[in-house]
C-alpha cells in the first residue's frame, strides 16, 4: 500500500464556510481547446472525496462548465497500465508522494504547465515539475487522552518506546515508511540527521518495542478506531484521523512532536485527452481560501502561504503546516524511500515474519 | 450406403460439435480475458531470459515461508468450513420450505455485504474489548480478555465467514441429488440412520463436498483484505506480497513469477482434491 493510500477522512461535519471562489486569472495562450462534458479525477474517496467536490470541484465546474466525475481508489500499479495502453481514463490522479519521482522516472505524467497553474507564491517544497503538491499530512503519535491527562502523554518516539513511562498496548503501521525515521529519532538520532536510514540500527530498536505493539495497522482507519475501541492506547496514525476524532470530541488527542511530514501530490497521466483542463483543475486547487476550506475539513492544508489565514485560528494549531508545527516536524525524505524501499520493505517482512 | 449405425454414429457427432458450437463464446471470452493474460504474466516473469524471478520465489526462505503459510491457512479455512457446512447443508437439505427459506436468507445476506465491511465488523466483535470479550468477561468466563483478533484465529474467522456459502451450497446442490429412496431402501434392509448415512447419503454427497474444498481452498490462496486487517501484521499471505510487488515497486515480473509460483501450488493442490475424493468416492 502506498502512503497516501487510505487516507480518507469520514468528516460528514457541514462547514459553515461560504464558497467564495477568486476569479481566474487567464494564463492560456491562444484559445483554449473545446470542452468535454466531463473530466475525470482519481484520488483516495472517502471523506476526503467529498471535500474535494464541496471545494475544488464544485469551483471548477462554475467556472468551466465542465462536470467533474471522481473514482478511487489511488493505484499507482493503475496508473501506469493506462499511460502504457495508450488510453488513460483518469485526467487527473493523486499520487502518493513517494511515488512522484518514479512517476517522473517512468515518464508517466504531463508536465505542469505553470502559464496555467500560478505557482509563483509557492514555496519551493510544493513546486515540483510534474506534480502539483495538493496538502501537506504528517504521520503523528495519537493517545487516549483520558489514560494520559492534561499532557501527560508522550512526546516524541523515546517516550513512544518507554514502556515503563508511559505502560499500554501500541500500535504502529504494518510498514517500513516512519516506523524506520521513528526507530532512529527513539534511538536517539536528531531530525535533521536521520537520513541515510542506517536500518541496522533501526531495526535494532525496533525489535525493543515489538513485544508492546498489539497490531500492526495496514489501513488509515484502524489507527482511529483501536483508539476509540480501546483496543490501544498509543498509536502512530495520519493526523487528519485523530484531527476528526477529535473534532467529533472523541477522547483521543495528537502529539505533532517528531511527526514525520508528507505531500500529498496530483499528476496528470501522460496521454490522456484532457490534460489541458487538468492544468486548469491545478490552477483552481492554488486558490487560498478554497484549501482553507478543505483544510478546516480535513486538516490537510495546501501551500498556499495564505491559506493559514483564511481558516479559523483554534483550527490552526492543528494543521500540520502551521508554524509551530512545522519546526518540530521533519520532512520525509522521498528520495531515499525511492531508492530503498523494495530492500526496506523485503527486511521489513523478513523481521514481521520471526517468531516472537 | 452407410448402415443405420452408421447414420446414428454421425448424428451423434454432428450433435456432439454443435454442442460444441455453443460452448465456443464461453471459451473465446475465457481465452481472451484469462488465459492469454496468464500466459502474459508467465512471459513477464521470465522477461529477463533468466530465471533469477523464480529462483527467489522458490528458493528464498520468506517467500517459501509466506506460501508454505497461505496454503496451510488455506487447508485450515477449508477444513473449518466443511465441518460448519455439512451440517448445514445436510439440514437444508431436509428442511421445510421456511426453513429453507430461512437458511437461505441467514447465509445469502452476508453474503451481499461488503467483504471491507464485514472485516470491521468483526473487529469491534472480537477486539479486547469487543463485545464476544465483553459478554464472556460478564459471565464470568474469563478474567482477561481473550487474543482473538491480530492473529491466525481472527483471520481464520473472518475467513471462514466470508468463504461459508461456497462450501454449503455445492454440498447442498449434491445431497439434493440424491434419490431419498435409496437411504429409505438402506433403513429398510435394517441399516441404522448413521450407517446409512455413511454408506450411502455422504459417499453421493462426495462431488459437492470436492467442489466446495476446492472453491473454498483456491479462494482462500488469493485472500488479501481479511488477513491484512484481522492479522494485525502477523499473518502475511502470499497475495499480500504479490500485492505489494505490483502496486508498491513495479516489480511486475517478480510478482508475475510469485503469481505462476501460487497458480502452480493451487493446481497441485486442486488436482489433489479431486484425487482424495475421487479415491474416497470407489473405497
Amino acid at each position: 500500500m502506498t502512503i497516501l493510500t487510505n487516507r480518507r477522512g469520514l468528516l460528514r461535519a457541514a462547514g459553515g464556510i461560504a464558497t467564495a471562489g477568486l476569479p481566474l486569472p487567464a494564463f492560456a495562450q491562444g484559445s483554449p481547446p473545446p470542452k468535454p462534458d466531463r473530466i475525470v479525477v482519481n484520488a483516495s474517496g472517502g471523506g476526503m472525496a467529498t471535500q474535494l467536490r464541496r471545494s475544488y470541484f464544485a469551483e471548477f465546474e462554475r467556472l468551466h462548465g465542465i462536470r467533474v466525475v471522481d473514482t478511487s481508489p489511488v493505484d499507482f500499479g493503475k496508473l501506469r497500465a493506462m499511460v502504457t495502453s495508450g488510453n488513460p481514463e483518469w485526467t487527473v490522479t493523486e499520487i502518493g508522494g513517494q511515488d512522484v519521482d518514479r512517476a517522473k522516472e517512468l515518464n508517466l505524467l504531463e508536465p505542469i504547465d505553470t502559464s496555467i497553474v500560478d505557482l509563483s507564491r509557492y514555496p519551493a517544497a510544493g513546486r515540483n515539475s510534474h506534480a502539483f503538491i495538493g496538502s501537506a499530512y504528517s504521520t503523528v503519535l495519537g493517545f487516549r487522552s483520558d489514560v494520559f491527562r492534561d499532557g501527560s502523554h508522550p512526546k516524541g518516539w523515546a517516550e513512544f518506546w518507554d514502556v515503563r513511562r508511559f505502560p499500554g498496548a501500541r500500535s504502529l503501521r504494518n510498514h517500513p515508511v516512519d516506523n524506520l525515521e521513528f526507530a532512529l529519532l527513539a534511538d536517539g538520532v536528531p531530525m535533521d540527521q536521520i537520513y541515510p536510514i542506517d536500518m541496522d540500527r533501526a531495526f535494532r530498536k525496533l525489535d525493543e518495542i515489538r513485544p508492546h505493539i498489539s497490531v500492526w495497522w495496514s489501513t488509515g482507519a484502524q489507527p482511529a478506531q483501536m483508539l476509540v475501541d480501546r483496543e490501544v492506547v498509543l498509536a502512530t496514525g495520519w493526523n487528519g484521523r485523530f484531527f476528526e476524532l477529535a473534532r467529533r470530541n472523541a477522547p483521543v488527542g495528537s502529539e505533532f512532536m517528531q511527526g514525520s511530514l508528507k505531500s500529498s501530490a496530483y499528476g496528470i497521466p501522460r496521454g490522456t485527452r484532457q490534460a489541458y483542463w487538468g492544468q486548469q483543475l491545478f490552477q483552481v486547487m492554488t486558490n487560498p481560501r478554497l484549501q482553507a476550506m478543505y483544510a478546516t475539513e480535513l486538516s490537510y492544508a495546501g501551500l498556499h502561504p495564505d491559506t493559514a489565514s483564511f481558516v479559523a485560528e483554534d483550527i490552526r494549531p492543528l494543521l500540520p503546516t502551521a508554524p509551530v508545527n512545522l519546526e518540530r516536524q521533519f520532512w520525509l525524505n522521498v528520495g531515499w524511500w525511492t531508492e530503498n524501499g523494495a530492500r526496506a520493505q523485503e527486511r521489513w517482512n523478513r523481521w514481521m515474519l520471526q517468531r516472537g | 450406403m452407410s448402415s443405420p449405425g452408421d447414420s446414428r454414429r454421425t448424428t451423434a457427432r454432428r450433435r456432439e460439435t454443435a454442442l460444441f458450437l455453443l460452448a465456443v463464446p464461453a471459451l473465446l471470452l475465457l481465452g481472451i480475458i484469462f488465459a492469454w493474460p496468464v500466459l502474459r504474466l508467465l512471459a513477464m516473469s521470465v522477461e529477463d531470459g533468466t530465471l533469477a524471478n523464480f529462483e527467489k520465489a522458490t528458493l528464498d526462505e520468506l517467500y517459501l515461508y509466506v506460501l508454505f503459510d497461505s496454503v496451510k491457512i488455506a487447508a485450515m479455512v477449508m477444513a473449518i468450513c466443511l465441518l460448519v457446512a455439512y451440517p448445514v447443508a445436510f439440514w437444508l437439505s431436509r428442511a421445510g420450505r421456511w426453513g429453507v427459506a430461512l437458511g437461505m436468507f441467514a447465509l445469502l445476506l452476508p453474503f451481499w455485504t461488503s467483504v471491507l465491511v464485514r472485516t470491521y465488523a468483526w473487529l469491534v466483535l472480537l477486539g479486547r474489548n469487543g463485545v464476544v470479550n465483553r459478554w464472556l468477561r460478564d459471565a464470568g468466563l474469563i478474567d482477561a480478555p481473550l487474543p482473538l483478533l491480530h492473529n491466525t484465529s481472527g483471520v481464520l474467522i473472518g475467513m471462514v465467514h466470508v468463504l461459508l456459502p461456497y462450501m454449503v451450497f455445492p454440498i447442498y446442490a449434491s445431497l439434493l441429488r440424491i434419490d431419498p429412496d435409496l437411504s429409505r431402501a438402506a433403513e429398510g434392509l435394517g441399516a441404522p440412520a448413521w450407517r446409512s448415512f455413511l454408506r450411502v447419503t455422504f459417499p453421493l454427497s462426495l462431488p459437492g463436498v470436492s467442489a466446495g474444498c476446492a472453491l473454498v481452498f483456491v479462494l482462500s490462496l488469493g485472500f488479501f483484505i481479511t488477513p491484512a486487517l484481522l492479522g494485525g501484521g502477523r499473518v502475511i499471505m502470499v497475495s499480500m506480497l504479490i500485492e505489494q510487488q505490483v502496486r508498491e515497486f513495479l516489480d511486475w515480473p517478480f510478482a508475475a513469477a510469485l503469481s505462476t509460483v501460487l497458480l502452480v501450488a493451487t493446481l497441485a493442490i486442486y488436482a489433489l482434491i479431486g484425487r482424495i475424493t475421487r479415491g474416497a468416492r470407489h473405497a
